[in-house]
């Protein structure tokens, strides 16, 4: 399943090098730094799972089951905040 | 800033009871309708309706010095946050024409910096609320404020500052005229610098999301700017957003001792001049 940023349910700026992302529902901030920022950055809505390990695996120069569970985590937290869909 | 001293000339009269249909008690305020009613616990009356200026019922045996210090504070803040002006918490001095915010909670040394300041030629811009102006669409234009610091005895000798008339109501302040004067234009907002305790002398940058975390502000004008614009999350997201992209932030650690003073002095005199540049 594709997975993209749950519209409507943040809004989010950039800072320095960090991304901060609120939570509309709740009004929760999240900051984003170093591969945090890259995989929101790269939920573009064009990628599954599998795709996305894909996309930042080839931007970090890693293999794809090395990082997998880093993405797999930070994307359950996406999920449990709200802020993603397609999970 | 002609909108804001329009809507902030005030004349004494008679001042409403209620607003919108609501009774205000004593030591209590009402925002509605883009109008503001205060009634002080001695029973000073303050009303503002857009274009009608501020009215002021003074009552009988009242302290007069305590009409000044609502009026200077929150109903000045209300009347600001309801024409599109932002309140932080902050006593500022201007450097080359721009403006250098310093904030912190009540009792962080605002004001005594900014009088410190003063006795090296900066002049003074405001002291303890600084408003910003949201009309503004080309960066950060901020209001130049009162034309006087109020100082504790302590922080009068520690600045170097002269003592004018008290500010009664209790305070135990005194008012101070700025050493290098006060401008009266609107300027660019430059840098904030956070005010903070500590035992060693430092200046830190602040980056990234930390930014936007320390623009929280408990100082009761918030509440007022809640209370008058009634933003949401994502407008208040926005506005934080905007204030940690385009203004340059730091903390200033230093002892709180008059040893330590003018070392604090010098640093942020030093500092001050590039930051943000």
């Amino acid at each position: 399943m594709t997975l993209a940023k749950a519209a409507g349910q943040f809004t989010e700026t950039e800072i320095d090098d960090e991304v901060v992302v609120m939570s509309l529902t709740t009004g929760d901030f999240f900051s984003l730094t170093g591969t945090a920022r890259a995989i929101w950055l790269a939920l573009d809505g064009q990628h599954d799972r599998a795709g996305l390990i894909a996309v930042l695996a080839a931007e970090f120069g890693a293999a794809p089951d090395k990082i997998a569970p880093d993405v797999d985590d930070f994307l359950a937290q996406l999920s449990a905040a709200g802020l993603l869909t397609g999970a | 800033m002609a909108l804001l001293a329009r809507e902030t000339a005030w004349r004494h009269g008679p001042v409403p009871r209620d607003l919108d249909g609501i009774t205000v008690p004593l030591g209590h305020r009402l925002i509605a309708g883009g109008c503001y009613l205060q009634w002080s616990d001695s029973g000073y009356g303050y009303y503002h309706a857009p274009g009608e200026g501020i009215v002021i019922e003074r009552p009988d045996g009242a302290d007069p010095d305590e009409e000044a210090l609502w009026l200077n504070g929150s109903v000045y803040a209300g009347v600001a946050c309801l024409n599109g002006f932002l309140p932080l918490h902050a006593s500022a001095v201007a450097v080359d024409g721009r403006v250098i915010a310093f904030t912190g909670p009540t009792g962080a040394g605002k004001s005594t910096l900014a009088a410190g300041l003063g006795q090296l030629g900066l002049p003074l811009f405001c002291d303890d609320t600084l408003l910003i102006d949201l009309h503004s669409t080309a960066g950060l234009i901020v209001m130049p404020g009162h034309k006087r610091l109020k100082l504790l005895p302590d922080a009068l000798r520690l600045a170097g500052a002269a003592a004018e008339a008290p500010v009664g109501a209790e305070t135990g302040k005194f008012y101070a005229r700025p050493a290098a004067g006060d401008l009266g234009q609107p300027l660019p907002l430059a840098g904030l610098v956070f005010l903070e305790a500590g035992a060693e002398l430092a200046w830190h940058p602040v980056r990234g999301a930390e930014r936007f975390v320390r623009l929280e502000d408990d100082h009761y004008t918030q509440a007022i700017f809640h209370e008058a614009a009634q933003p949401d999350r994502a407008t208040l997201f926005t506005l934080r957003a905007r204030l940690a992209g385009q203004v340059a932030m730091a903390r200033l650690v230093r002892p709180i001792s008059v040893e330590g003073f003018a070392a604090s002095l010098a640093l942020a005199a030093e500092r001050i001049r590039e930051f943000g540049r």
